[in-house]
C-alpha cells in the first residue's frame, strides 16, 4: 500500500479535520512540534489500531489453528503444533463447497441488491415526504423487525411448501427462495439506517432540483442516492454479511447439499454433538470470511468517500 | 417582500406544471416502468391461474389483492410515497406478517408435545399402531385378488379348503377356487394380482389398498385378521385385534388387552386426546386444538413462570442496553481514529477491525466458552496464568456479576464492527464545513465532537440503534452457545432461569424445546416479549421525533 | 386509459407465455404428486430418506445397487443429526417430511407418543440381528424401525501414558491414573449442565439404576435412582470433585484436547471420540469401566437405527427398503466403516472387519454388561434435573440434598406428565 494510494480515497475526511500547528521558531523546535503534532494526530490511532487489531485477532488465530492442524479442536490450548491443507482437502472432497460457495455468493450479492434498492426507496419515502399515517409506518417496521423469529420456523416452512405449489421457484429447495425470504427483512434495521442517513441531507438540495423540473424519480435517482452512496454501500455490505452467516432459515428451505449456502454446510459440519468437525467447519470459516473481507475492502472507498461533505458545500 | 413571493410561486408553479407534463410523457422511464409492471403483473396473473389450479384459494385472494394494490400504487398520480414503499411491503406482508400472523395464532393452541398434528392422523396412528402381529399363527401362503377396484385374499386354510375373503368380509369358502401347491392360483370372478404389478416393483398400480387391506378370520373379531405382508405379497400375516375408533361416540375402543376387557377412550375434545377415568390413551398421542387463552393465563399464574419474570426482564433489559452502549462507543471511537487520512495502512487496520464480524457468531461463542473456561481455557491459564498467585476467574459459571461482564465482554468482540462500519459510513454525512467554520471560532476537539459531531451522528444512527437495541434484547445465539443462560445457582431446578438468561432464552427453556416442547406455551410468551419490546420502542422513538428536524 | 390498454396487452401476452411453460413443469408436479394415488403407466416410486454426514457416505455407493434391484428411487437428503428429531416432529405431525429417517432408539418412545412413526414388520429378519437391538425398537409389543448398530461407552487407555491397567476399582484405577504423573487422572465429560449418561457407569454400579427394572429386565417408570443407592453415588461424586478428578469445566471439547494433549492416562467416552484420537495417531486401548460402589458398572447402551415416518405414502416400498436393504450384512458393514460402531447384523458383526478391531473389540467388551437406555418418553423428564444435580454436587453442592431435590423434581415432572 502506498501513499498515493491512501490519500487517492477522496477528500480530507470531516471526522479528524486536519489541522496546521502554529509555525515554529527554531528547526530543532520545528522537528519536535511536528513529532508532537505527529502523536497527536497520527501515532495514537496507530496504537489504538495495533490494540484493537491484537483484541480483534486474538481469539481468531485459534480458528486459524484448527484450520491448519487436522488435530487440533475446539479446546486446544497448544497452537500450530501440526500444519497440513488436510482440512481444506477433506472439506472439498466432502461436499460440493465450491458450488456451496457460489449459491452464497448469488444469494448474499441478490440479497444485498434488493435490500439496497427496496430499503432505500422505503427510507426516502420517509424522509421526503410527509404522508398520512407515515410516522405509524415507521413505527410499525420498527416494532416488526422486534419480533422474535426463534419458534417461526414451523410457518417459514408451511409457507414455504404452499407457495412453492403455486411459484416453484418460491417452493423447497430454491435459492430463490430463501433470497425472497431475506428481502421480507429489507425495510428491518437497514432501512433505519438509510432512514437516518437520508434525514442528514438537506432538503433544500431537493427543492432545489424540483425548481430545476426534476421529477421526484429524478430526484431520487440523480441526487439523493448519489449523495448517500456511503451508506448505500454500508447497507449492502451489511445485508450481505447477514444473509452470509444465516442458517435457520437456510437449512430449513435448502435441503439438498448442492443448494446449501455456506451457513449450512459449515453449521452441518458441527451440528452433530458427539462428531463435530471443528477442523473442516474451521477451514470452512476461513474461507467464507474472505469474500466478506474482499467486499469491504473494495466497499471501503465508497464508505469513506466523503462525497456528502463536498457536494453540501455546493 | 410580498412581490417576490409572488413571483416566486408563479415560478413554482410554472414548474411544477412542465414537471407534471414531464412525468405524463412517453417518455423512457415510463416503458421502463410499463414493462416492469407488466412483468408483475403476468406473474401474479400467473400464480393466481395455479393458485386456483392447485386449489391454495388463500393464496390466490392474497395475490388479487396485491395486484390490484399494485396496479393502482404505479398508475394513480395520488400514491406518491407509496410507489416507492410497495415492493419492500410486499415482501414484507408475505415473509413476515405472515409468519407473525402464524405465531400469534399458534399461541392460542396447545402446540406441542402430544399435540402436533390433527386429529384424523392421531386415530390413524393410534388404530395401526396396535395391530400386533400374532405370532402364534403360521404365515399364510396368500393369493391377491381384485374385483370391482376393490382387493381380495385368498389362501388354503388348515381344512385344505380355499377361502376368499375381502376388508370386513370375514374369509368364506370359495369351491371354486384352484389351487396348486396349497396355493389359490385362480378364483373365477376374480382377477389374480402380482407384486409386478405394483408400482416400485415393476407395475403401476398403488401399493396403498394392499397396505389398508385387512380381511377377518371369522365373524368374531376376537380371532384376528389377516394382512399382506409388505415385504412379499404372495405371504399374509395374521394380526391380533386392537383399537378401533367408533365415529358415533367419538371414542377409542381398545381390545388389545383381553384380560382385561374392553377400554373406552373418549375424545376429549377441548384438550386434544383421548381420555379414560382421566388418563390419556397411553401408546400414541393427540392433536392440536384451540385452547384459547389458556396459555396466556398460565404464564401470569404459574408460579414457575411468573416469580422469576421480572429479574429476567430486568437484566434482559440491562444486558440490551449495555450492549448497544459499549459496542456503540467502541465503533464510534474507533471509526474516529480511523477517520483520518494521515494514518498509514489504515486501509489494513479496518479490515482487521471488521474481522470478528467475517465469522460465524455461533462459533464465536463457542470459542469464547472454550476460551474462557475456568480450568482449562488460555485465558486463565496463558493470558492471565503468569501473574503470580493468580487462580484462575470462574468467568462464565462463577458469580452471576461475572458471568453478566463476560457476556458484554463478548458481544462487544461480536458486535463492535457493526457498529464501526455504521460509525464510519456516518461520519462522511457530517459537512466538514460545519467543522471547520467550528474550529474557526474557537472550539476545541472536545467541544466539536460533542456539540457537532455527536449530535449530528445521532440524527443518522439513532434509529439504528433501537433496532440494535431490539436485536440484542432477542439474542438467542449469544446466550445459548455462550452460557446456556447460566449460571444457574446450585440447588435450583434445572429449568430456573440462570443469571444470564435473557426473555428469550427463557422462552426456550420454559417450553422445554428440544425435551418436551410446548410450542404453543412458548410463543405465548415470545409474544408478550413481543409487547413489551414493542412499547419500549415505540416509546424511545417517539423520543427520537426531535432528533429528525436538527437539520 | 391508453396506458392501461397497454399494459393490459403487455401482461396478458407474458401471462400467455409464462402458462406455456408454466403447463409443462405443472404438468410434472401432478406427475408426481399422483404417485401415490396411482400414475398410468410403469410409474416409479421415490423414498425420500434423511440421512447426516458420515451415514450418507456409507449409503450413497450402495444406495445405486439397490434402485437397480428394485425399482425404486432413493433419494438421501442430507441432515444435520441434532436437527433431525425436532425436524422430523414438526415436518411429518405437519404432512410433510422424509420416508425414513436416521435416528436413535431413545427418541422412539417421544415419536410414537406423538404418532409420528409406525411399525415395521421385523419378524423375518429378527433372527438375523442382535436381539438387544430388535428390543431397543420394541415398544408394546411393536417394533417402530430397524437397528443398525450398538453402541456405549469404555474406558479408554493412553498407551503412552499407561501400558497395562490392573484396577479393578474406580479408586484403584484413579491411584493407577496418579502413577502416569499427568496433570489429570481420568477424564469424564461433566460441563455446566452435567451428563448423566456418561456417568451411568459409576452410578449403577453403586446399584443406583436410572428406573427400576421388572423382573423380565424391562423398565418400569418408577425412578430407580432415589434413596440409600442414589445418594451413596451422589457422595461419591461429591468426592470425586473435592479430589479434583472430575471438574466442572470438564466438558467434550476439553476431554478431546486434554487426552489428545497427553494430559490424563484415561477417559471415559465413547467409540465417537476414539475415532478422533486415533485419526491423531494416538495408540489407545478400550477396557470395561471398573466399578465405584461394588456392583458391576453397567453403561448405557444406544442403538441407531432408522423410523419409518407415519405419514409415508410409500409403505411397502419403504418397509422393503428398511428390512431387505438397511438391515443386510452389506449395509451394516458400510455404515460399521464410518461409524466403527458394533453392527446389529450378525452376520456383519461376526465379520473380521469387524472383529479384528481391537478398538471395536474394547468397547463390545466394555458394554457386555450394558443395559438398554429406556426409550420412553419419561426418560425425557430425567436428563435436566439429574445432569445439573450431578453438576453441582461435583462443584461442591451438598451431595444427599442436592440428589434429593433433583428426583422430587424429576418425580413430579412425570406425574405432570
Amino acid at each position: 500500500m502506498t501513499d498515493a494510494e491512501l490519500t487517492d480515497n477522496g477528500l480530507p475526511a470531516a471526522g479528524g479535520a486536519a489541522e496546521t500547528p502554529p509555525p515554529p521558531r527554531t528547526a530543532a523546535d520545528r522537528a519536535k512540534a511536528s513529532r508532537r503534532a505527529w502523536w497527536r494526530e497520527v501515532g495514537w490511532r496507530h496504537i489504538v489500531a495495533v490494540v484493537v487489531s491484537l483484541y480483534a485477532i486474538f481469539p481468531l488465530v485459534f480458528v486459524i489453528n484448527m484450520a491448519v492442524d487436522p488435530n487440533a479442536g475446539l479446546a486446544s490450548q497448544s497452537l500450530f503444533q501440526n500444519f497440513s491443507l488436510q482440512n481444506f482437502r477433506d472439506l472439498f472432497a466432502s461436499r460440493p463447497f465450491g458450488q456451496q460457495l457460489l449459491n452464497t455468493l448469488i444469494v448474499g450479492g441478490v440479497t444485498a441488491i434488493g435490500t439496497v434498492l427496496m430499503g432505500a426507496a422505503a427510507a426516502y419515502a420517509f424522509s421526503r415526504f410527509r404522508f398520512e399515517g407515515r410516522r405509524f409506518t415507521l413505527t410499525f417496521l420498527l416494532v416488526v423487525q422486534m419480533f422474535p423469529q426463534l419458534l417461526a420456523f414451523v410457518a417459514i416452512f408451511l409457507l414455504v411448501q404452499s407457495l412453492g405449489e403455486v411459484f416453484p421457484v418460491l417452493g423447497m429447495n430454491h435459492l430463490s427462495t430463501v433470497i425472497a425470504i431475506y428481502l421480507g427483512g429489507a425495510l428491518g434495521v437497514n432501512t433505519f439506517l438509510m432512514y437516518g442517513f437520508f434525514n442528514t441531507v438537506p432538503i433544500s438540495l431537493d427543492e432545489a432540483a424540483k425548481l430545476d423540473g426534476a421529477t421526484h424519480a429524478q430526484i431520487y435517482w440523480t441526487i439523493i442516492l448519489r449523495m448517500v452512496s456511503p451508506v448505500l454501500a454500508v447497507v449492502g455490505l451489511l445485508s450481505f454479511i447477514s444473509s452470509f452467516s444465516e442458517f435457520v432459515i437456510a437449512r430449513l428451505v435448502l435441503t439438498d447439499p448442492e443448494k446449501w449456502t455456506l451457513a449450512v454446510s459449515l453449521y452441518d459440519l458441527v451440528g452433530n454433538d458427539r462428531n463435530p468437525y471443528w477442523g473442516m467447519f474451521a477451514a470452512g470459516a476461513v474461507i467464507s470470511a474472505l469474500p466478506v473481507l474482499l467486499l469491504f475492502l473494495f466497499l471501503q472507498r465508497y464508505i469513506v468517500s466523503g462525497l456528502t461533505a463536498g457536494a453540501v458545500k455546493g | 417582500m410580498s412581490k417576490q413571493t409572488t413571483v416566486d410561486r408563479a415560478e413554482l408553479k410554472r414548474r411544477r406544471e412542465a414537471t407534471q407534463a414531464h412525468a405524463r410523457a412517453w417518455g423512457p422511464g415510463f416503458f421502463v416502468k410499463l414493462i416492469l409492471i407488466a412483468l408483475v403483473d403476468a406473474l401474479g396473473l400467473y400464480g393466481l391461474w395455479m393458485a386456483w389450479q392447485t386449489g391454495s384459494t388463500a393464496i390466490a385472494v392474497i395475490m388479487a389483492v396485491l395486484l390490484a394494490v399494485v396496479n393502482w400504487v404505479y398508475f394513480s398520480k395520488r400514491a406518491l410515497p407509496a410507489k416507492y414503499l410497495v415492493p419492500g411491503m410486499i415482501f414484507l406482508l408475505i415473509f413476515q406478517i405472515y409468519v407473525m400472523l402464524n405465531t400469534v395464532f399458534v399461541s392460542f393452541t396447545n402446540y406441542g408435545d402430544r399435540h402436533l398434528g390433527t386429529k384424523e392422523d392421531a386415530i390413524a396412528a393410534i388404530v395401526r399402531n396396535s395391530q400386533l402381529l400374532d405370532l402364534s399363527q403360521p404365515t399364510r401362503d396368500i393369493t391377491l385378488l381384485s374385483k370391482g377396484g376393490a382387493y381380495y385374499l385368498a389362501y388354503v386354510n388348515d381344512a385344505g379348503e380355499a377361502v376368499v375373503g375381502g376388508q370386513d368380509q370375514p374369509f368364506a369358502k370359495d369351491d371354486a377356487a384352484q389351487v396348486a401347491g396349497g396355493v389359490v392360483t385362480e378364483v373365477p370372478g376374480y382377477e389374480v394380482k402380482r407384486e409386478a404389478d405394483f408400482e416400485g416393483m415393476g407395475g403401476s398400480l398403488p401399493t396403498k389398498p394392499v397396505e389398508n387391506l385387512k380381511v377377518p378370520l371369522a365373524d368374531d373379531p376376537e380371532a384376528g385378521s389377516l394382512k399382506v405382508m409388505a415385504t412379499d405379497f404372495a405371504k399374509g400375516q395374521v394380526y391380533k385385534p386392537g383399537v378401533t375408533y367408533d365415529e358415533q361416540t367419538d371414542s377409542l375402543i381398545d381390545n388389545s388387552d383381553l384380560a382385561a376387557g374392553v377400554v373406552i377412550y373418549k375424545a376429549n375434545n377441548q384438550t386434544g386426546q383421548f381420555e379414560h377415568n382421566g388418563d390419556r390413551y397411553p401408546r400414541g398421542g393427540g392433536w392440536k386444538v384451540t385452547i384459547g387463552f389458556k396459555n396466556y393465563v398460565k404464564l401470569f399464574t404459574d408460579p414457575s413462570i411468573s416469580m422469576t419474570f421480572g429479574k429476567v426482564f430486568l437484566w434482559t433489559v440491562v444486558f440490551a442496553f449495555l450492549s448497544v452502549a459499549t459496542t456503540f462507543f467502541f465503533g464510534l471511537l474507533l471509526a474516529l481514529a480511523f477517520n483520518s487520512e494521515r494514518i498509514r495502512g489504515q486501509k489494513i487496520y479496518r479490515v482487521l477491525m471488521i474481522l470478528p464480524y467475517a465469522f460465524p457468531g455461533f462459533m464465536a461463542a463457542l470459542l469464547f466458552k472454550n476460551l474462557l473456561n475456568r480450568d482449562y481455557g488460555v485465558i486463565n491459564n496463558v493470558i492471565l496464568g503468569w501473574i503470580p498467585g493468580f487462580e484462575g476467574i470462574d468467568w462464565l459459571n462463577g458469580s452471576t456479576l461475572m458471568a453478566q461482564f463476560t457476556v458484554i465482554m463478548v458481544n462487544l468482540w461480536l458486535g463492535y464492527p457493526y457498529m464501526f462500519l455504521v460509525c464510519t459510513g456516518a461520519l462522511q454525512s457530517i459537512p466538514g464545513d460545519i467543522l471547520e467554520s467550528a474550529r474557526v471560532d474557537g472550539a476545541g476537539p472536545v467541544k466539536r465532537f460533542t456539540k457537532i459531531t455527536l449530535p449530528l451522528l445521532f440524527v443518522s444512527v439513532a434509529p439504528l440503534l433501537i433496532s440494535s437495541f431490539a436485536f440484542n434484547f432477542n439474542n438467542f445465539n449469544l446466550i445459548y452457545f455462550l452460557t446456556g443462560g447460566g449460571p444457574v445457582p446450585p440447588g435450583g431446578s434445572a429449568d430456573d432461569p440462570g443469571g444470564t438468561d435473557i426473555m428469550i432464552s427463557m422462552v426456550y427453556k420454559l417450553a422445554g424445546v428440544g425435551e418436551n416442547p410446548d410450542y404453543g406455551l412458548a410463543t405465548a410468551l415470545s409474544i408478550v416479549i413481543f409487547l413489551v419490546v414493542g412499547l419500549i420502542a415505540v416509546y424511545s422513538f417517539r423520543k427520537t421525533r426531535s432528533l429528525e428536524d436538527v437539520m | 386509459m391508453k396506458r392501461l390498454a397497454a399494459l393490459g396487452i403487455l401482461a396478458l401476452g407474458l401471462t400467455a407465455g409464462l402458462t406455456a411453460c408454466g403447463d409443462k413443469s405443472g404438468g410434472d408436479n401432478g406427475d408426481n404428486g399422483n404417485n401415490g394415488g396411482g400414475g398410468d403407466n410403469g410409474s416409479t416410486v421415490t423414498l425420500t430418506v434423511w440421512v447426516d454426514e458420515t451415514r450418507i457416505n456409507a449409503l450413497q455407493p450402495l444406495v445405486g445397487e439397490y434402485e437397480k434391484s428394485s425399482g425404486v428411487k432413493i433419494k438421501l437428503e442430507q441432515k444435520n443429526f441434532d436437527d433431525i428429531r425436532g425436524d422430523f416432529a414438526t415436518q411429518v405431525a405437519a404432512g410433510k417430511g422424509p420416508d425414513i429417517t436416521v435416528g436413535a432408539n431413545d427418541w422412539m418412545g417421544e415419536f410414537i407418543a406423538n404418532n409420528l412413526v409406525q411399525p415395521v414388520d421385523l419378524s423375518g429378519v429378527a433372527d438375523q440381528l442382535d436381539k438387544r437391538s430388535v428390543e431397543a425398537y420394541t415398544s408394546g409389543g411393536q417394533t417402530y424401525g430397524v437397528p443398525y448398530a450398538l453402541e456405549n461407552i469404555g474406558l479408554v487407555r493412553n498407551n503412552k501414558l499407561l501400558a497395562e491397567t490392573k484396577a479393578t476399582t474406580f479408586d484403584e484405577l484413579i491411584a493407577e491414573a496418579k502413577t502416569a504423573g499427568t496433570e489429570h487422572t481420568v477424564l469424564l465429560q461433566v460441563g455446566t449442565e452435567g451428563d448423566g449418561y456418561t456417568a451411568y457407569p459409576l452410578q449403577s454400579s453403586f446399584g443406583a439404576e436410572v428406573f427400576k427394572q421388572d423382573a423380565a429386565g424391562e423398565w418400569t417408570k418408577e425412578l430407580g435412582m432415589t434413596g440409600e443407592p442414589g445418594h451413596k453415588f451422589a457422595e461419591y461424586l461429591g468426592k470425586l470433585g473435592t479430589d479434583k478428578v472430575l471438574s466442572q469445566s470438564t466438558t467434550y471439547d476439553i476431554v478431546k484436547a486434554t487426552f489428545q494433549d497427553g494430559k490424563a492416562p484415561y477417559a471415559i467416552t465413547g467409540p465417537w471420540l476414539v475415532a478422533d484420537w486415533k485419526a491423531a495417531g494416538m495408540d489407545v486401548t478400550v477396557l470395561p469401566i471398573p466399578s465405584a460402589g461394588g456392583q458391576t458398572a453397567r453403561p448405557f447402551m444406544g442403538v441407531p437405527g432408522f423410523f419409518l415416518s407415519a405419514k409415508s405414502t410409500q409403505k411397502t416400498a419403504a418397509e422393503r427398503f428398511m428390512v431387505n436393504f438397511l438391515t443386510s450384512k452389506d449395509t451394516q458393514l458400510a455404515l460399521f466403516k464410518t461409524g466403527a460402531r458394533v453392527p446389529a447384523n450378525l452376520e456383519a458383526s461376526a465379520d473380521s472387519a469387524v472383529t479384528g478391531d481391537p478398538i471395536v473389540g474394547g468397547f463390545l467388551e466394555a458394554g457386555k454388561d450394558a443395559v438398554l437406555q429406556p426409550s420412553f418418553p419419561e426418560m425425557n423428564q430425567v436428563w435436566k434435573p439429574w445432569g445439573k444435580a450431578e453438576s453441582d454436587i461435583i462443584n461442591g453442592a451438598d451431595p444427599v440434598s442436592t440428589w434429593d431435590k433433583a428426583m422430587t423434581e424429576i418425580e413430579q415432572a412425570i406425574a405432570a406428565g
